[in-house]
């Protein structure tokens, strides 16, 4: 294993270099512009995507020179096991990686921790390492791409898309990247043999096969779903996509203003003050409640779900959250020298919840911001440098967003809307307590608007629950009109069934292709994740005839895969696994079974001789 | 120790419609030059193949120094060489340190038998094996695998692509040197000079079936060139026993034909011929005369 280790590795290592290099003066290239240890999720992704196809590349050319037949008789008939020389091969190619992407991550970052005044938190110790495993599960997915039967080889990718779209953050982000590199590894542990392009024999090796490339064609599927609603788009009869969309549905709901969408809910209303409050909608400003934070970071998670960092004007600092420390800290914008510390109060203690801030209230001078943390609305005053808290909503709930409306301020949390009194904001900066609450009346998850108008006495408030009435997670869309009054009583002025615009064969096709793979691919992405205020949904049951046509499915691929295993070389035992396994996965474990085990040549045999017969 | 390295019975490969191996059976004994001679497509690498374990058969099975070709093991394939055509070798690597790795890996390892093999080329250890001429890598290639000191050394098609000097240099060094003494070697080659001066024993194949087994004189004396003066039309073809080709020079036909004793020269004048010879001919003659008889070939003008 070491001498093809040394053989290997002398062969890539002048590329590494190269590369290393190149990688690096990037890098650096990009520091200068900005800040990389603050960039928001995507811009990872993207790079992460880069290290990841750098990866593939990589393991495909390798493994392509080797696979070769007389490069491949030549690589394995030695007195070597496979799996030695597999490692020796693989432990090159990780540590060509580890040269090209990890050793110009960590001098970045070295840089950035001693070079400069920017924040540089423990959740940044794990970029090049999670950066190294991105790189190397590509680069496993490349080997296995090249080495596996083309029929399927292409399914170590489906470890490199959980990945990308695992829900993990963090250190949780790096166990999720080393199970995904360890599954690709068994994978190609097993298909490394002299016969590489021969079906797995061993049960093990048939599952860590077969789970990816069932969910590959689960994904393929939805995908091929996804094309289908392409063409349903250009037909010009997608409800999203029509000029006129369906009358009572949530599209057009969701297409009204405001004004017209607090009508449209009122106008069923029996209460007798409907018309009167109906006239002064007509009359009054409608506010939108927006939920300014749109993702809630979450600590020592690599990247930012929002925006951690704001610029004093007026002092010219730039202030950066620091997850190490909870507390902001500043450089100068003048001369990039270290500005200190800023936590909350005159002694500067640490936020409970990660700060981010959402621009300025009325009432604020120059250069204040206001800063959301948790359940509390802090505010930055400029002048004194000093952070303070101004309003808070219940314990447990998250701030999501605040708006100004006449004298008041609403802020908006995952449950429940909020009144202060904006005169007390803009007087002082003590602490303000709420005037009235009310509770969302759904799920946060589910909420696609709220809108607010003022009453003489109290407030009407619309919220519509559309947010996810085109998939399976939402609860099915309707709209909700409140009546708040100034002693903080609510009335429920109408509630408006809001047409599903879809129907239920489109919005649950991601279950229905596969129950089994679908709850997988739920429970896997999540693991580990934090859901967040907005991932709460009231999401209704599957409706019967989504599980009749997913039962159907399951029962033709029962016996299609039954027919298939008969006319396939395998033992009892395996016969009866395939076919439970296409009962229990469907269409997915189905083509699975076709392309993972091939007809016998010896059914192949018989069929062509009957043929020329 | 088995007499026998290697042994098939009823062995088949198929590649889809395509039958590559049908029903081989084959018994090669140990301590001789065995040659493999077939058209493109006969199957000899697919053998090669199944027996090295690289390739699964479709039925029948086969054995390699008495293991089961299926499942040998790291210890199986150190008795074991292999020269293939192309002479893979890693080309970023110097020629020391490819030695030294092979030297490391292979128990058995004879340096003498590799200083000797080796000594025939002008080989730097420190020449990067991408420098290497074909010659000189398939030199190169021979050392590493004799110095292996195999039982059992699988040639395939060693000599494509050389010239004739590099070709001799080869021939010469696996003849001729003491290393390779002892070993049982495979040879399969489509230049029949070569077999004819290295072969014990010459297998023909083709169409994946096994057609001779016997040594090269034996099989050339099996073939006779017959020349016969028809003054009238000759013979159907396809009543000439044994014919393997027919040719009309000049108003004379010529018989290449297979297992016909001094009978045939009664059967031609029985024709009509006036005036007949017949002579040997050389191995490649007779061997590309038997595989050439079940090929389409361009109707001479």
């Amino acid at each position: 294993m070491r001498d093809i280790f040394r053989a290997e590795w002398l062969r890539y290592r002048l590329h590494a270099v190269l590369f290393a290099t190149a990688h690096l003066l990037l890098l650096a290239f990009f520091m200068r512009l900005a800040d990389l240890g603050q960039q928001p999720l995507n811009v990872y992704r993207l790079t992460g995507g880069c290290y990841a196809i750098v990866g593939i590349l990589l393991g495909m050319h390798q493994t392509g020179t080797w696979r070769r037949p007389n490069q491949w008789l030549n690589l394995l008939h030695r007195p070597v096991p496979p799996k030695h020389i597999a490692l020796g091969l693989l432990c090159a190619g990780s540590l060509a990686l580890c040269l090209a992407i990890v050793v110009p991550v960590g001098m970045a970052l070295a840089w950035q921790a001693w070079g400069t005044a920017r924040v540089v938190d423990t959740r940044h110790l794990l970029v090049p390492l999670a950066a190294g495993l991105l790189a190397t599960g590509g680069y496993l997915a490349g080997v296995y791409g090249m080495l596996a039967d083309r029929r399927y080889s292409a399914c170590g990718l489906v470890l490199i898309a959980w990945m990308a779209m695992a829900q993990a953050s963090g250190a949780a982000f790096v166990v999720v990247q080393c199970m995904a590199c360890a599954w690709l590894l068994v994978m190609v542990l097993g298909a490394f043999r002299p016969d590489p392009g021969a079906p797995p024999h061993a049960v093990l090796q048939s599952v860590v096969t077969a789970v990816p490339l069932m969910m590959g064609v689960y994904l393929l599927l939805v995908l091929l779903g996804f094309i289908g609603e392409l063409a349903w788009i250009m037909q010009g009869s997608h409800p999203v996509n029509m000029a006129t969309p369906p009358a009572g549905g949530y599209v057009e709901t969701e297409r009204m203003s405001g004004r017209d969408r607090m009508l449209a809910g009122m106008a069923g209303s029996r209460l007798p003050e409907a018309s009167l409050w109906r006239e002064q909608t007509g009359l009054s400003d409608v506010h939108t409640m927006d939920r300014q934070l749109g993702d809630v970071p979450v600590r020592q998670s690599m990247s930012n779900g929002a925006s951690t960092s704001f610029d004093d004007e007026e002092q010219r600092i730039h202030w950066t959250f620091s997850h190490d420390d909870m507390r902001f800290e500043g450089i100068h914008m003048t001369d990039g020298r270290a500005a200190g510390l800023l936590g909350v109060g005159a002694n500067g203690r640490p936020f409970e919840d990660i700060a981010t801030p959402e621009g300025t209230l009325p009432g604020m001078q120059k250069g204040d911001v206001a800063l959301m943390a948790g359940d509390t609305l802090f505010q930055y005053v400029s002048a004194s440098r000093a952070i303070v808290p101004r309003l808070r909503v219940a314990p447990g709930e998250t701030l999501l967003g605040t708006t100004p409306v006449g004298g008041s301020l609403v802020a908006i949390s995952d449950r429940a809307i909020y009144v202060f009194d904006g005169r007390h904001l803009v007087e002082g900066e003590a602490p303000v307590a709420a005037r009235q609450r009310v509770a969302i009346p759904g799920a946060s998850g589910d909420l696609a608007r709220a809108e607010l108008v003022e009453l003489v006495d109290g407030y009407l408030l619309s919220f519509t629950f559309s947010r996810h009435a085109y998939d399976l997670l939402g609860t099915a869309p309707r709209q909700s009109i409140l009546r708040v009054t100034d002693a903080g009583v609510v009335t429920v002025v109408a509630t408006r069934a809001l047409g599903a615009d879809f129907p239920a064969f489109y919005r649950y096709r991601t279950w229905w292709a596969s129950p089994a793979m679908y709850a997988l691919s739920d429970g896997v992405l999540a693991w580990s994740g934090h859901p967040g205020p907005y991932a709460t949904y009231a999401t209704p049951p599957v409706p019967r005839a989504s599980i009749l046509l997913a039962a159907s499915l399951a029962l033709l691929s029962l016996l299609a895969g039954a027919w298939l295993v008969s006319r396939r070389d395998l033992p009892l035992s395996r016969r009866v696994a395939w076919t439970l396994c296409c009962a229990v996965v469907g269409v997915p474990g189905l083509v699975c079974l076709a392309l993972m085990v091939p007809r016998s040549e010896r059914y192949v045999a018989t069929r062509f001789r009957t043929a020329h017969a | 120790m088995s007499d026998v390295v290697i042994e098939t019975r009823d062995l088949c490969k198929r590649y889809g419609g395509k039958l590559a191996i049908d029903h081989l059976d084959l018994v090669l004994e140990r301590g001789s030059i065995h040659a493999i001679v077939g058209a493109n497509g006969a199957g000899k690498s697919t053998l090669f193949r199944i027996l090295l374990g690289f390739l699964p058969a479709t039925s029948g099975e086969a054995w390699v120094l008495g293991r089961d070709s299926r499942q040998l093991r790291p210890e199986d394939r150190e008795r074991i060489g292999f020269v293939n055509e192309e002479h893979t070798l890693p080309g970023w690597m110097t020629v020391a340190a490819v030695t030294a790795m092979q030297r490391r890996q292979y128990a058995r390892w004879s340096q003498p038998a590799f200083d000797e093999v080796i000594g025939h080329y002008r080989v730097q250890a420190s020449q990067k094996v991408a420098q290497l001429s074909r010659g000189e890598r398939a030199g190169f290639n021979l050392a590493l695998s004799l110095a292996q000191r195999p039982e059992l050394l699988v040639l395939d098609e060693p000599t494509l692509g050389l010239d004739v000097v590099a070709k001799r240099a080869f021939l010469e060094t696996l003849m001729h040197s003491n290393a390779a003494e002892g070993c049982t070697v495979i040879y399969c080659s489509h230049q029949m000079e070569e077999i004819e001066r290295i072969a014990d024993n010459l297998i023909i194949m083709e169409r994946g079936a096994l057609r001779n087994m016997s040594p090269p004189d034996d099989f050339r004396a099996r073939v006779v060139h017959w020349v016969a003066d028809i003054p009238f039309r000759g013979p159907d073809a396809r009543l000439i026993p044994g014919l393997l080709d027919e040719q009309r020079i000049d108003g004379v036909y010529h018989y290449l034909v297979l297992d016909q004793g001094d009978d045939f020269a009664d059967f031609l004048r029985a024709c009509g011929a006036r005036d007949i010879h017949h002579m040997p001919v050389s191995l490649d003659r007779a061997v590309n005369g038997f595989l050439a008889r079940h090929h389409a070939a361009p109707v001479a003008a």
